[in-house]
């Protein structure tokens, strides 16, 4: 890589050179610099601009509300709703996806039989459609569904709930659908991240007469920060884009029990034709998205151990 | 080979496909509006994109029957399921790319695509004479009239506020069709002691709850719903929050299936309902269309039942759920009309296809025989002798009289609402039905929803 021109002159005398870019990069980026500017910038700041219209995006004369939609948004009681789901959401599955993950791994290393058919058992809903497994996840927790069925054949029928038909249950499912479907991405990275661990340390604790608990919480663990932390942040990434799950198994309800950013965003903009409001909607979703991001970045780095 | 790109070069050129982009857009945003050329109106290829009929079969057989008097004139129907028809047709329609014609429903579709249908009032003039309103039922031309414009032709009217039950389970258990809350309570009771589910509803569709609803709110003081659907009565009135009550009274009293908050009245309730698990289920005249041996042999076995066996089913009015003796009346308005998109380019053969279908009598016969939908046209009535019920002695004549009944109706179901109160609905009956919300409470919202959306427009 050649770096044409440096600056030599100092700053803001009469002598600077003109600073040139890399001649030879920029032709080859250009076109993905004007796709992705052109494109994805274009439609974010355009997305701003329908935020400040009371418009159903269909008539010809949309009216201009300045930041109205916004000081709705803040009095709007679905929308806060909306955001304690993905805010728990993202707890719940984020914890539970980790532990189950890391046992998974350990178990996977601890050599067992048959270890590649589990594997592939776990990993298999990673690459199912939401759209394929909706349909019968709600036959399954339908009142008359398959695991009301089970609980009452395990004589456990009391507990046998219309769970996706009321606002107590109907949230839960919805997050062990989600556990379920992409635990198996947490378990194969945990798994890959095992193997890069130095069996030195690990057979340094054995000698020091750590047990299996003692080994996985002081030294396996701490080793997986990387993962944890990087699976953190497209966990919340996912958890703010949650859509489809909830969508197609219980359309954000019951009485809105399940309303996601994601779902409130496409009823408020489609069905309810206030494109607008759901414009103003998708802002404050892309500014929580960055927020987060950058503020999971910084605590990575401040943690990181220094060499 | 090296490009020299200085600083500045590469800003204009970056500026310059920027603005060469973006006027690209713009021309074709202001090309997307031009209307293009109406074609032949005997000839070419159109596109029907719709939520129904949602049997295909039944497009088919409307498009067989129009190609035997136009064979040039070739019509695909896209069937588009009705949760996604918004979505998809949005951008279909501001695009250039979307369909010649379209299916619309008085009320929300009205109101969102209406104003990219051609308006087919001088169509329907040439077709009919200038007393073209008094051969089609005013009760559908209405709801597809917005600001005087005829945004689409009814193909047929649907009418809603009835309950069919299935005759062979009633039979078993020796029971009669109830009248009153306490005599469906006391059917569901019976049904529930046997095993067998007694009445299901989705719940989670606006649609249905608010069917439920304004019958409820009908046997509480008829015609009230529609009055405060014109905004000449209140949501918040003790007349509605009685009918809310009563909503409450359908769940504690065990009528409403359990896990009716999740379960939708399509594809759930339906296939529950034809696979023979509940009894009684709240569906309008659509659903005479099941009291045939071929439509209630395919969607049974549609719902995922092999070898099916079809079952009688038989309507009954809405019991008079509020004790004070009101018969409840049924509502209705156009089931669904068929518009011309004035961006099409065969809006000719378009426009003769929607006139055959909504004007013509060979057309009106073929829907009128399907029995999904009430024709529009006056005159014209199923061919009773051509049809075959799953048990003619039992479903001709109180079915017939179904249908005729239906003539009279005059109340509107969707035309005068729109998409935040029917959301609203959803949000009452929900909250009502599960203890969150007071009828008082949830009503208040009713109103809140009304004004806000009074406000909106002006």
């Amino acid at each position: 890589m050649t770096v044409a021109h440096p600056v030599t002159g100092a700053v803001g005398s009469s002598s600077r050179p003109r600073r040139r870019l890399q001649a030879p990069g920029l032709p080859w980026i250009l076109p993905a610099l004007v796709l992705g500017g052109g494109l994805i910038y274009y439609c974010i700041g355009y997305t701003g601009f329908l935020s400040t219209l009371n418009w159903d995006g269909a008539s010809p004369d949309p009216q201009s509300v300045g930041l109205r939609n916004y000081t709705n948004l803040a009095n709007d009681r679905l929308f806060w709703s909306a955001l304690l789901h993905t805010a728990l959401f993202f707890v719940v599955t984020f914890v539970l996806q980790t532990t189950i993950g890391v046992i998974f791994a350990v178990i996977m290393h601890s050599r067992i039989k048959l270890a590649v058919v589990y594997k592939v058992i776990i990993f298999v809903p990673v690459v199912l459609a939401p759209a394929i497994m909706a349909p019968v996840f709600r036959q399954i927790f339908a009142a008359d569904g398959q695991f009301n069925w089970v609980l009452d054949h395990l004589g456990l029928g009391f507990l046998a709930q219309p769970w996706i038909g009321q606002e107590s249950t109907a949230l839960p499912v919805i997050m062990s659908i989600t556990i379920w479907q992409w635990t198996g991405l947490t378990f194969v990275l945990y798994y890959a991240a095992m193997s890069q661990i130095d069996q030195s340390l690990i057979e340094a604790a054995r000698i020091d007469g750590a047990g299996n608990i003692r080994t996985l919480v002081s030294i396996i663990w701490p080793e997986l920060r990387g993962t944890t932390i990087a699976l953190g942040i497209l966990s919340a990434i996912g958890a703010l884009k949650t859509f489809d799950i909830p969508w197609l198994v219980t359309v954000g309800g019951p009485n809105n029990s399940t309303q996601f950013l994601g779902t409130y965003i496409y009823q408020m903009t489609i069905q309810l034709a206030h494109v607008g409001y759901g414009a103003a909607l998708s802002i404050v979703l892309l500014v929580i998205a960055l927020v987060m991001a950058i503020l999971l970045q910084v605590a990575a780095r401040e943690r990181a151990p220094r060499d | 080979m090296r490009f020299k790109f200085t600083a500045k070069v590469a800003m204009r050129s970056i500026a310059a496909l920027t603005i060469a982009g973006l006027a690209g857009l713009g021309l074709s945003a202001c090309s997307s509006s031009s209307q293009g050329t109406a074609g032949s109106a005997t000839s070419g290829t159109i596109n029907w994109w719709g939520w129904t009929p949602t049997n295909s079969d039944e497009a088919k057989q409307f498009i067989a029957e129009f190609n035997k008097e136009y064979p040039k004139i070739k019509v695909n129907f896209k069937l588009i399921g009705i949760s996604d028809y918004q979505a998809a047709m949005r951008p279909a329609l501001a695009s250039n790319g979307g369909p010649d014609v379209y299916d619309l429903q008085p009320g929300p579709y009205v109101q969102q695509f209406g104003s990219y249908a051609e308006d087919l009032t001088a169509v329907t003039a040439k077709a009919l004479g200038s007393d073209w309103k008094s051969k089609i039922a005013a009760v559908a031309v209405d709801g597809l009239t917005s600001k005087g414009k005829l945004t689409a032709l009814p193909i047929g009217s649907s009418y809603a506020g009835s309950l069919w039950y299935n005759t062979e389970l009633f039979s078993q258990y020796n029971l009669k069709a109830p009248t009153t809350l306490d005599e469906w309570k006391q059917v569901c009771d019976t049904f529930k002691k046997n095993g067998v589910g007694c009445f299901a509803q989705g719940v989670s569709q606006e649609g249905f709850d608010q069917d439920t609803l304004q019958s409820i709110t009908n046997s509480v003081e008829p015609g009230y719903w529609t009055k405060a659907s014109k905004g000449d009565a209140k949501w918040d009135s003790p007349q509605i929050v009685e009918a809310l009550g009563i909503w409450k009274k359908l769940f504690d009293d065990g009528i409403m299936q359990e896990g009716a908050l999740g379960a939708q009245q399509y594809p759930d309730i339906n296939n529950a309902f034809l696979t023979g698990k509940y009894a009684m289920v709240m569906m309008g005249s659509w659903y005479t269309q099941y009291a045939t041996e071929a439509a209630m042999t395919q969607s049974i076995g549609a719902a995922g039942v092999a070898g099916a066996m079809p079952f009688a089913i038989l309507p009954i009015h809405f019991p008079d759920v509020a004790g004070k003796g009101n018969k409840s009346e049924m509502f209705g308005d156009a089931d669904y009309g068929l518009a011309v998109a004035s961006k099409s380019k065969h809006r000719a053969a378009a426009e003769t296809f929607v006139r055959w279908m909504a004007t013509s009598a060979k057309g009106q016969q073929v829907v009128a025989d399907r029995l999904d939908t009430t024709p529009v046209l006056a005159g014209v009535v199923p061919d009773f002798s051509s049809i075959k019920f799953v048990d003619s002695a039992l479903q001709t004549d109180p079915v017939n009289a179904y249908l005729k009944g239906t003539s009279t109706i005059s109340e509107p179901r969707f035309a005068l609402l729109n998409a935040d109160l029917e959301n609203a609905f959803l949000a009452a009956a929900q909250s009502v039905g599960s203890g969150s919300a007071t009828p008082q409470q949830a009503a208040a919202t009713l109103q809140q929803a009304a004004d806000a959306a009074k406000a909106a427009n002006g």
